[in-house]
């Protein structure tokens, strides 16, 4: 084959296409007229010589467009003249292209955020080398469903677990970066092989050495990569520099490299900023030394990962550790309290949470986008309708069933492009909020954007809803072309009825839809009010919080510690609007708490159990501060927070019902730890049961004592503490004076992670709330859509009746009779909507049952509201143009005969 | 309505038979469109239904593979006309059409003439 002839004659095609046209019509021109006199020659008339000669020819329409399909390059051509011709049409009825484009707009701007919030959360790989073999190791006892490690369980399993190539704890805290302004940042001591396991590799300089993990090691740090690049400008020579950190002198050894987290820096939501070595022993920590088990376990304060060994998997592990484990029990070790150990792969750990709620977000925007289709089609259809004679006449001409074919698909692909252009746009901007307001405990929610993969798929997403709108009005034309539409008479009232019949399964199939998305918006919101409705134990309201740390460099001690906080309090309690003022160490439902063994008078705790109780340690007023109830006894004074008071504790109701079942918490004697030399506490009051891990769940024995006896006993002087500082108004008003003060009583300590107590609630059921709120705004889309819809099948009824209608109206029916006609024509799709959706709904819910809680997927109150809700937009959709019905005028309408 | 009828009596000539009745008949002289499709009647004696309108698309098709050249002449009655002449590439086509034509005919004689004698 001559390529040189196709391109030749391709490059003529298109520079010289008016020309060529002019001449084809020429030739064929020139033809008929030979053949006509041809035909005038052999006898025939005029008339017929020339019927007869066009007979033969066929339709010239038809053969020019084959011809010219023939000179190459006519595809081209061809999208042109066509995608002329839609920007036309589409430009004739602004209305509907505007109603179609938003339409689509709206879906594939829906579609395309949720798909790049599931592909930065979900698909992205996290920031670890064959991140599949990496795992989280836990712990698990009674009342505690994952919690850490001991150091003695570290080194068992290291040495005992086959299915471990290695495994390194580490464990996370904050630390000041020292300077004229002072910044606080997470920091995560880790063990040197933390790195390695994760298989990440320092973007400058090194991890830690053997020889810096351990007890009285070099004072050496490594930062973040963007800790680099934001506190110290991206200083290329920043390795082997000394910075001064929460008061001591470190070498800065090496740089993390972009974006890389550990895996526990997901669940807060909050990047490593400072990586410290572990530089711990067996001896430090009171453990026994090599793969040994004391009986009644030790401190558990470590987080764990592993690597998986070469073909080991996360089943094998978790085989090994039951084996283990077990042996374990055998000998005495945490004995009767359920003792487990487990890993989790380490993306089921990170994304485990949010993944049911991307997912069941994921399969909601789906469901929108086929609404958005079926509307859009639907709106096509009804155009198809007005344009029956124009494409009637097209297929007279000879315009051949594949030229209207690519007519009608070339405008809904423009359509779908203009909508794919607005839904980028929209998924623009929704990205950029939901960057800025990503709701806090859904990891990597915050790392979406817009990026190469979600602009494909905003492209297929686009194309496949080209072709879903286009197909259906397609056919109807291909119908027609095929049954000549001209021969009909103008009125086709009949002829409507196939398309009609076409756009009210499309309108069932919105409604049902749109019940679906609905009913599970409408469980979501029960959940979220369920959960809101448990009483945390303490009122959100009003609080403001903020982290303060008091490092040894500037307090040495407690004393001093102490009266910082006094200081600050009282410089907080000056500010006006601030009713009540504390601190705490640890803020319910912000952080886990963990527990400390004690010593209860009266109390014998089963063998080998402690009495373990989450300590809380507070200053005097926090209970006012945070709301709590007081059950008996007295809440803490002044007087309490003193070392030469006596040791004063208060204790929840769980505490006293486990400790003190049967008799009187209230004067009861408490020692904190087991060593015989700490002193006595005295319970002075029982508080109502707060919910510190999670708002679901039972809550455990929780005693709380004054930061300044704690210190005294067991002697332990909290460092971090968060100030809580409670108003009537609204508590964010007061973030810069209560900062203010809080400077003004030590400029060098840096404040962090401010707060309200109502923004901590709120992410403690995060996933809850944004289930609801997408499902939420998903579900309106869907009705807003049914609606129009609805009132879109109503108006072409009571349109193609309105004959009828006058008629009827003549013969004496009332405007009431007609507008229930009316009305009767567009609830029967309505009913057959609901009905199938609420089948559907009742079944596809059941995906939500680990996000509900209080609420079954099937609750029938739930669903009731829903058809309520549904039934009543059909209906008053249906109402506007129903009333036109009601209206009708007889004598216009049958006038127009 | 239904289309002009395309299947009459007669048989349609498939498009790639036309393409090598044309070419052979351009071989012999230059000719239009119509004077090629009234000369494809006249031979075929009405057998073969070229429907006249379709000899076109296959001209240009032809003319885009350069078997084929077009140049505005005037006609036998003095009106301007598109005149087709082969080229000496279309010449070769047309040896290697005729020959695989040849080929397949020749099988097909073969298989009826089995088939009959056999009956």
């Amino acid at each position: 084959m001559a390529w040189y002839h196709e391109i030749a004659s391709s490059l003529a095609a298109l520079v010289r296409r008016p020309r060529q046209d002019a001449e084809l019509s020429e030739e064929m021109r020139f033809h008929l007229e030979m053949e006509t006199k041809r035909n005038i020659e052999m006898g025939m008339s005029e008339a017929d010589a020339r019927r007869r000669a066009q007979r033969e020819f066929g339709r010239v329409e038809l053969h020019k467009d084959d011809t010219r399909d023939e000179r190459g390059a006519s595809a081209l051509f061809d999208a042109w003249s066509d995608l002329r011709f839609a920007i036309r049409s589409l430009r004739h009825r602004p209305g509907l292209t505007a109603a179609a484009t938003l339409t689509l707009a709206l879906g594939i701007g829906a579609t395309s955020t949720v798909f790049g919030v599931v592909e930065h959360v979900l698909l992205r790989p996290l920031p670890y080398a064959q991140p599949e073999h990496v795992v989280a190791v836990w712990s698990a006892w009674k009342g505690f469903e994952r919690t850490w490690l001991s150091y003695d369980e570290w080194e068992g399993w290291k040495a005992r677990v086959p299915a471990f190539a290695d495994i390194a704890l580490y464990s996370d805290g904050a630390a000041t970066i020292d300077g004229d302004s002072p910044e606080r940042v997470r920091s995560t001591s880790i063990q040197a092989s933390v790195f390695p396991i994760l298989g990440v590799r320092l973007a400058r300089g090194r991890g830690f050495t053997a020889d810096e993990d351990r007890p009285g090691g070099p004072s050496v740090a490594v930062v973040s990569n963007e800790l680099w690049e934001r506190r110290f400008g991206g200083d290329p020579s920043i390795v082997g520099k000394h910075v001064q950190i929460s008061g001591s002198d470190r070498v800065i050894v090496g740089v993390t490299p972009a974006g890389f987290q550990l895996p526990q820096d997901y669940a807060g939501g909050e990047r490593t900023d400072i990586y410290f070595p572990l530089a711990t022993d067996a001896n430090s920590q009171g453990a026994v030394p090599g793969p040994a088990f004391p009986k009644g376990g030790a401190s558990h304060g470590y987080y764990a990962v592993a690597r998986l060994a070469p073909g080991a998997t996360a089943a094998m592990a978790n085989a090994q550790l039951r084996t283990l484990v077990a042996e374990l029990e055998q000998f005495g070790y945490m004995a009767n309290v359920n003792f487990r150990a487990f890993v989790v792969p380490i993306e089921e750990q990170i994304t485990g949470r949010v993944r049911p709620v991307l997912l069941v977000v994921l399969g909601a925007v789906v469901l929108v986008l086929l609404i958005a289709c079926a509307n859009v089609a639907g709106l096509l259809l009804v155009r198809g309708e007005a344009r029956r004679r124009e494409l009637a006449v097209r297929v007279a001409l000879g315009a051949g069933t594949r030229r209207l074919a690519r007519l009608l698909i070339t405008e809904s692909a423009l359509l779908a492009t203009i909508g794919g252009v607005m839904g980028v746009t929209l998924a623009w901007v929704t990205v950029r909020l939901l960057r800025t307001n990503a709701p806090a405990g859904l990891p990597r929610l915050g790392e979406t954007s817009i990026d190469w993969a979600v602009l494909l798929v905003a492209f297929i997403v686009s194309i496949v809803t080209a072709l879903l709108t286009g197909v259906l009005p397609l056919a109807h034309a291909t119908g027609m072309a095929l049954s000549g539409e001209l021969r009909e008479g103008g009125r086709g009232a009949t002829t409507g009825r196939a398309r009609l019949r076409w756009r009210q399964a499309l309108v069932a199939v919105e409604i049902a839809l749109a019940v679906v998305l609905v009913a599970g918006a409408g469980l979501m919101i029960r959940t979220v009010r369920n959960l809101l409705t448990i009483d945390p134990g303490f009122r959100a309201d009003g609080v403001l919080t903020m982290r303060v740390s008091t490092p040894t460099v500037f307090y040495p001690d407690s004393t001093r510690v102490i009266s910082y906080w006094d200081d600050v309090e009282r410089r907080v309690a000056a500010v006006p609007g601030v009713k009540h003022v504390a601190a705490v160490r640890l803020l319910p439902l912000a952080s886990e708490m963990g527990d400390w063994g004690m010593v209860i008078q009266g109390y014998t705790p089963p063998p080998n159990q402690g009495a373990p109780g989450d300590w809380q340690i507070v200053t005097p007023g926090y209970f006012e501060t945070m709301g709590l109830t007081l059950r008996a006894g007295r809440t803490f004074t002044a007087s309490d927070n003193d070392f030469k008071s006596p040791l004063a504790l208060i204790v929840n109701r769980a505490f006293e019902q486990r400790y003190f079942a049967g008799r009187r918490a209230l004067g009861g004697r408490v020692r904190i730890g087991s060593a015989d030399t700490t002193k006595w506490y005295t319970i002075v009051g029982v508080v109502d049961d707060v919910h510190h891990n999670t708002l679901i769940g039972i809550v455990k024995p929780q005693f709380y004592a004054t930061l300044a006896q704690f210190a005294l006993a067991p002697g332990s002087t909290r460092r971090t503490m968060s100030l809580v500082a409670k108003t009537d108004g609204d508590p964010k008003a007061l973030v810069s004076a209560v900062r203010a003060a809080v400077r003004a009583a030590d400029p060098r300590l840096p404040v962090s992670e401010v707060r309200t107590m109502r923004e901590i609630v709120d992410a403690a059921i995060g996933g809850q709330r944004f289930a609801m709120a997408t499902l939420g705004v998903f579900g309106l889309v869907a009705l807003v859509l049914s609606a129009i819809g609805i009132f879109g099948i109503v108006s072409q009824v009571v349109a193609s009746r309105l004959h009828e209608f006058g008629i009827r109206a003549a013969l004496g029916a009332t405007p009431r009779d007609l507008m229930v006609m009316a009305l009767g024509s567009g609830l029967r799709q309505a009913m057959t909507g609901l009905a199938i959706g609420t089948a559907a709904a009742l079944v596809l819910t059941r995906v939500l049952h680990t996000l509900l809680h209080g609420v079954t997927p099937t609750d029938p109150l739930t669903f009731g509201a829903v058809v309520v809700v549904t039934g009543l937009v059909t209906v008053i959709a249906s109402v506007a143009p129903a009333r036109r019905a009601a209206r009708v005028d007889p004598n216009a309408v049958l006038r127009v005969d | 309505m239904p289309t002009e009828p395309r299947l009459g009596p007669r048989a349609e000539v498939v498009r790639g038979t036309l393409e090598m009745l044309a070419l052979r008949l351009l071989n012999e002289e230059p000719m239009h469109g119509w004077g090629l499709s009234l000369r494809l009647r006249e031979i075929s004696r009405d057998v073969f239904d070229v429907n006249q309108g379709s000899l076109y698309p296959a001209l240009q098709a032809m003319l885009r593979r350069g078997w084929i050249r077009a140049e505005w002449r005037a006609s036998e009655n003095n009106r301007r006309a598109r005149y087709y002449r082969v080229t000496v590439e279309g010449q070769k086509q047309l040896d290697v059409q005729i020959a695989e034509w040849q080929r397949t005919s020749a099988a097909v004689n073969r298989v009826l003439r089995y088939a009959f004698s056999g009956a």
